[in-house]
C-alpha cells in the first residue's frame, strides 16, 4: 500500500499541473460546436458584430464605420477580397478626411504613393524575366533610399524640397507594404493589383510593418467556408477580450509603479544620468525593467487590437505577440514579441540573403543571413521609417545620431546568432533547467539591450554604456 | 526510406522540439497555422536543398511553398526529383 502512496501522489500532481496548463482566463468559445454553430446564425452573427463594435470603442475612435464594414464582411464573405480593398479605400480617404491637415495635398500624396506601388507592380508582373523583374524588391528599397538621399541632398531653399519631404513621408508609409505585393508577383495565383491594393495599409490597421503581411499571407489564411469564418470571428472577439483585459491590466501596471511606487520613467533615468545626476542603481533597475514590460504591454494591446479586426474580416492571422516571457532562447523572444515585424525581416532580408550566399558553409550562411536581416535590415527599417531626424538633422548629422540603435541592432544580431548556432543542442529536461532559467536569461539579454533600443536618438553611444555600468554601481 | 518519409520525420523532430506532440496530416497547414516558425523553414530549406538538391535561389522562395507535406510532395515533384 505505501508502496504504491507515492505514485498517486505523483499522479494527482500531474493532473493538477495538467489542469493548470489548460486553463484558460478567456474560455476557447471555439471549440464548442454549439457555439460555432449559433455563431453561423444571423443572431448569432448580430451578437458577435455588437460584441467586436463594443470591444473596439475602446480602441479606435472610428469604430462605428469599422464595425459597419466588418458587418459587410460577415453577410457578404464571397466578395471578401474586394471588401478589403473597398474598406481601405474608406480608411485611408473618407474616414480621416476631417483630420488632413492640407485636404488635397495629402490625398495626392497618398495616391501617388499607390499609384507607384501599382506601377512597381505592374512592372515586375509585365517583365518577369528582366533584371527589374528579377529583383523588384531590391529595386524598390534601393529606389525608396535613393529618394531619402535625392531629399536630404537638395537645399532646404529650393521649392521642391517641401513636396519632396513630404512624398517621402508618406511613401515611407507605405514601402513595406508594396514590397509584400511585390513578394507574390512570381506566384501562379498571384492576386490582381486591385486586392493587393486591399493589403497597402489595410483598414483593420498596422504600423509601418503590414500587419498580416500581404495579400499572399491574406489569401492563405482567409476562411474558406460559414464554419471557418465563425470560428475564425470567435478568435477575433476573444483576443479583442483579450487585448481588453491586457489593456486594463496595463493602467494597473503604470499606476502602480509610476505613480503608487513613483519609478521614473527610462527615459527619464537615461537623461538624469546624462546631466551627471543618476538615480540610485536599483531604482535605475526597475525603471528599466518597468520600461520593458510596459513596452511588451503596450505592444500586445496594439496587435492584438489589430489582429482581431484582422480576424472578423475573415482572415485567421496569427497574433502579433504570442506568450513572449515563455521564449527559451533569443530567437524564439524575436519571433514571439513582434511577429510581423521578424515576418518583415526575414522575408525582405533573411530569405533572399540565405538562399544565394555562402551555400556551403553552413554555419557561415546563417549567421550572415541573421546579420542581413537583424542588422542591416533592422537598422535600414528604422532609419527609414524615422525621416523627421534626416530632415531636421540632413543625412550625416542622422547617420551620426543613428550610433546608438545600430549597436543594438549589431548586438540582437549577435545575440540571435548564438542563439540558432546553441539551439541545435537539446533542451535540459525539467522545468527550473528546461524552462524557467533559459526564460530568465532571455528576458534579462533583452532587458539589458533595451538601455540602447528605447532610444529617442538624443544621446551618444558613451551616454547609454554611463547608464548600462551604473546599473551595476559602476560609475564611469 | 524515401524522400517524403524524411522529411515527415524530421518535421516531427521539428515540432517535437516546439513541444508539439499533435498528428500532421498531409494537407495539415505547418507554418502558416504558426506551428512551425521561420526558424523552422529555415531548417526544412536546407534539408530539401541537400535531399532533393532544390536551389531556392532559382525557384524563388516562400513559405507556403513548404507549408504541408502535400506542398512540399509537389515542390520536390515539381523540381523533377524521383521519390
Amino acid at each position: 500500500m505505501n508502496a504504491y502512496a507515492p505514485a498517486i501522489s505523483t499522479e494527482s500532481t500531474r493532473g493538477v499541473a495538467e489542469r493548470l496548463k489548460q486553463f484558460r482566463i478567456i474560455p476557447r468559445l471555439e471549440a464548442h460546436p454549439a457555439v460555432v454553430s449559433f455563431a453561423q446564425t444571423v443572431a448569432g452573427k448580430f451578437v458577435l458584430l455588437a460584441l467586436f463594435g463594443a470591444g473596439m470603442a475602446y480602441f479606435v475612435k472610428d469604430w462605428l464605420a469599422l464595425s459597419l464594414c466588418l458587418a459587410l464582411f460577415t453577410f457578404i464573405p464571397s466578395r471578401r477580397r474586394l471588401l478589403v480593398t473597398v474598406s481601405t479605400l474608406m480608411f485611408t480617404f473618407a474616414v480621416p478626411w476631417r483630420s488632413f491637415p492640407l485636404k488635397w495635398y495629402t490625398v495626392s500624396m497618398i495616391m501617388l504613393s499607390m499609384a507607384l506601388g501599382g506601377m512597381f507592380f505592374w512592372c515586375a508582373a509585365k517583365f518577369p524575366r528582366s533584371w527589374y523583374g528579377r529583383r523588384p524588391v531590391f529595386a524598390l528599397l534601393s529606389s525608396y533610399a535613393a529618394l531619402i538621399l535625392a531629399a536630404s541632398c537638395i537645399p532646404q531653399s529650393w521649392t521642391l524640397w517641401g513636396p519632396l519631404w513630404l512624398f517621402a513621408h508618406f511613401f515611407s508609409t507605405y514601402v513595406w507594404f508594396i514590397g509584400y505585393s511585390l513578394l507574390d508577383h512570381n506566384a501562379a495565383d498571384r492576386d490582381p493589383f486591385q486586392f493587393q491594393l486591399g493589403s497597402y495599409r489595410p483598414f483593420w490597421g498596422s504600423t509601418n510593418t503590414p500587419f498580416a503581411k500581404g495579400a499572399a499571407y491574406l489569401r492563405r489564411i482567409e476562411a474558406k467556408d460559414g464554419k471557418q469564418l465563425a470560428v475564425t470571428q470567435l478568435k477575433a472577439v476573444k483576443l479583442l477580450s483579450w487585448a481588453l483585459l491586457i489593456l486594463l491590466f496595463g493602467r494597473l501596471f503604470d499606476y502602480c509603479i509610476y505613480q503608487y511606487l513613483g519609478i521614473p520613467p527610462f527615459q527619464m533615468a537615461l537623461a538624469l544620468s546624462v546631466k551627471r545626476t543618476p538615480l540610485p542603481w536599483y531604482v535605475c533597475w526597475a525603471s528599466l525593467i518597468a520600461g520593458f514590460f510596459g513596452g511588451i504591454i503596450s505592444l500586445c494591446v496594439t496587435g492584438h487590437s489589430i489582429i482581431a479586426c484582422c480576424r472578423m474580416a475573415g482572415f485567421n492571422a496569427l497574433r502579433n505577440t504570442y506568450r513572449p516571457l515563455s521564449s527559451r532562447t533569443v530567437a524564439e523572444f524575436f519571433n514571439r514579441y513582434y511577429f510581423y515585424f521578424k515576418e518583415l525581416l526575414v522575408d525582405f532580408f533573411f530569405y533572399p540573403f540565405f538562399l544565394r550566399y555562402f551555400k556551403k558553409n553552413r554555419k557561415l550562411r546563417l549567421v550572415a543571413a541573421i546579420f542581413a536581416a537583424a542588422c542591416f535590415g533592422n537598422a535600414f527599417y528604422h532609419f527609414g521609417r524615422d525621416l523627421i531626424f534626416i530632415q531636421r538633422l540632413g543625412l550625416v548629422g542622422a547617420i551620426v545620431n543613428y550610433q546608438v540603435y545600430l549597436f543594438y541592432c549589431l548586438v540582437l544580431a549577435t545575440g540571435i546568432s548564438i542563439s540558432q548556432l546553441r539551439h541545435r543542442n537539446p533542451a535540459p529536461a525539467g522545468f527550473i533547467r528546461g524552462q524557467l532559467l533559459p526564460s530568465t536569461l532571455v528576458v534579462f539579454f533583452f532587458c539589458l539591450l533595451d538601455v540602447f533600443g528605447s532610444t529617442e536618438r538624443n544621446y551618444l553611444l558613451s551616454e547609454h554604456f554611463r547608464f548600462l555600468s551604473h546599473l551595476f554601481n559602476l560609475n564611469l | 526510406m524515401d524522400r517524403i518519409a524524411e522529411v515527415c520525420q524530421f518535421l516531427k523532430t521539428l515540432l517535437a522540439g516546439r513541444g508539439d506532440r499533435q498528428p500532421f496530416t498531409d494537407s495539415t497547414s505547418l507554418f502558416l497555422s504558426g506551428r512551425l516558425s521561420s526558424v523552422d523553414a529555415v531548417e526544412l530549406v536546407v534539408l530539401l536543398e541537400e535531399l532533393c538538391g532544390i536551389d531556392f535561389a532559382e525557384t524563388g522562395f516562400d513559405q507556403s511553398m513548404i507549408d504541408s507535406i502535400d506542398a512540399i510532395q509537389l515542390l520536390i515533384s515539381e523540381a523533377g526529383v524521383p521519390r
